[in-house]
């Protein structure tokens, strides 16, 4: 993770997640609040190291180098109080490193929110959430950083790619949620409004890295709306999101101009005592537009597909096998095109990854995992630790992986 | 130690709360919300305080599947999900039934279970319909 230069976030964010620790510690919400507001005071955190080792191709750092890479780590900490009834004050401070720089270690807010519940009866639930709020988005985006809500050491990179990744992940605003149960199941929808986090991650992947320029997030939308049988057995949900934001040029000859970002997912998952069946589909339309030099602006739309099979096999044990799809153009799925204009091998446009992994609960605090990915093609290799000319087409990669937990 | 355990496993598991708790009855679908960690109220608009056991306990794995109807993967998962991404919090642990029946008649809007032979009258059991 890069440093935010358009939000100031990071230092409000522990600044609130300090005086959620004072107010606790010093008792005012004891007298002035619940009585055991303290009580309620929960602290959790999570430490994660991954070595990853690949034949060709680098993923999260030197991983095709002699000893592979362990630039793969992620920590987090994070506190919850409830100093009222209806009040639920959350924060989480994350340091990562997917290869890149040392300096993505630097803490940042993940998410730093005042929940407020408007309105509970015994079905029913409604309530808003204020602050920095994780966006709900396919079933594995809000908590996407951590280990133990995984099924595998990689999430499926076809939806969940670290390329744009600081786009999708929280945003600054607000987001309503809702909650009616009825005996046919559980709806639950979430609606938000705010403004993203963009990283450099984000002008590396739209080609704008090598301008003097600055892409600042613009208010944007996000949506989810989720079924769920009353066992738990079955579970639908879809997700939306349009994300905006404006390039601000500081170069002569290139004007201003403006992104705009709508990803589409479903999601669906069948879910049994030793078996889980999930899939999710999504699409992505990505534009650049109002530029005046040519060959800036364009209007695409993305494909990712994704079928996961999990295997619960013994008490602490299980497996999983995946075959994960990305297309980056629905209208040139070869990479013909991009080959063509100059932008790399035809392969860097699509991604067909067949995973396999194994986790072990070793401890209910302790995660160890395991995988081999079979890939063709570098669709979501991140571009950061690649030139794409110097990538291949077919590769192989095995990942391990110990996370612990408080 | 051995026997009364095995015997234990065999009793009926009951709900139970705190007496501050004014509730007849409760559904299966509001339990498993409530031990899912996203209910956070009770009607009279009260906190609620869920108290469970570990996970791979038998007392545990009994009434997630034979009283909730759900597996505990899932309600592991449900609490991961909500503590680490700010919307929700994870219940409170405890290891034994004579443990879990002290906090709950030690706190109020608490909710838990426990087999009927630790049950005394400091808590109060509520029917699932």
């Amino acid at each position: 993770m890069s440093v935010c230069k358009s939000c100031p976030w990071t230092r409000a964010g522990a600044r609130l997640l300090l005086s959620v620790l004072s107010l606790t510690l010093g008792g005012w919400g004891q007298s002035v609040w619940a009585n055991d507001a303290m009580d309620t005071l929960q602290l959790h955190g999570f430490i994660s190291q991954a070595w990853v080792v690949s034949d060709h191709n680098r993923f999260f750092g030197p991983s095709s180098e002699d000893q592979g890479s362990f630039q793969f780590t992620e920590i987090g900490l994070n506190a919850s109080i409830r100093p009222h009834r209806d009040v639920l004050l959350a924060a989480q401070i994350l340091s990562r490193r997917a290869g890149g720089e040392r300096d993505d270690m630097r803490p940042e807010l993940d998410h730093g929110v005042f929940d407020y519940q408007a309105y509970a009866d015994a079905t029913t639930r409604i309530g808003t959430q204020i602050g920095r709020f994780k966006n709900p988005f396919g079933f594995y985006n809000q908590t996407r950083d951590i280990a133990f809500t995984r099924p595998s050491i990689l999430l499926p990179q076809s939806i969940y790619f670290d390329r744009t990744r600081s786009l999708g992940l929280a945003a600054d605003g607000i987001a309503v949620y809702g909650e009616k149960r009825i005996p046919l199941g559980t709806f639950r929808a979430q609606v938000g409004a705010g403004r993203p986090q963009i990283d450099d991650d984000v002008s590396a992947t739209l080609g704008l890295d090598g301008h003097p320029g600055e892409l600042a997030s613009d208010t944007s939308f996000i949506g989810q709306v989720l079924y769920e049988h009353p066992t738990g057995n079955f579970t639908a949900a879809l997700s939306a999101a349009e994300v905006n934001g404006t390039y601000e040029s500081s170069l002569p000859g290139l004007n201003d101009g403006q992104m705009r970002f709508q990803p589409w997912i479903l999601s669906l998952q069948y879910d049994q005592e030793f078996w889980t069946l999930t899939t999710e589909y999504a699409i992505r339309n990505v534009a650049l537009q109002g530029f005046d030099a040519p060959g800036v602006d364009f209007d695409i739309a993305g494909e990712s597909w994704y079928v996961q099979y999990l295997r619960r096999f013994h008490r602490d044990w299980q497996w999983l096998l995946r075959y994960d799809v990305l297309v980056s153009n629905r209208d040139d799925r070869s990479g013909r095109w991009l080959e063509a204009r100059g932008n790399g091998p035809d392969h860097g446009s699509y991604a067909r990854d067949l995973a396999f992994g194994l986790q072990w609960r070793a401890h209910p605090r302790l995660l160890l995992s395991t995988e081999y990915h079979y890939v063709e093609g570098t669709g979501w290799l991140p571009n950061q630790d690649n030139p794409p000319d110097e990538t291949q087409k077919y590769w192989n990669m095995w990942l391990f992986q110990a996370s612990w937990r408080f | 130690m051995l026997p009364s355990h095995a015997v234990a496993l065999s009793e009926e598991l009951l709900l139970i709360v705190h007496p501050s708790v004014e509730h007849q009855r409760i559904t299966r679908n509001t339990a498993r919300a409530v031990f899912a960690m996203r209910q956070r109220t009770w009607p009279d608009g009260q906190a609620i305080h869920v108290v469970v056991m570990p996970n791979g306990h038998p007392t545990h794995e009994r009434f997630t599947k034979e009283i909730l109807g759900v597996y505990p993967h899932q309600l592991q998962l449900s609490w991961d999900r909500l503590v680490f991404s700010g919307t929700g919090q994870a219940p409170d642990q405890v290891s034994t039934p004579r443990s879990m029946l002290e906090r709950i008649a030690t706190t109020p809007g608490a909710v838990g279970y426990i087999e009927r032979g630790y049950v005394d009258e400091r808590v109060q059991v509520v029917p699932m319909d």
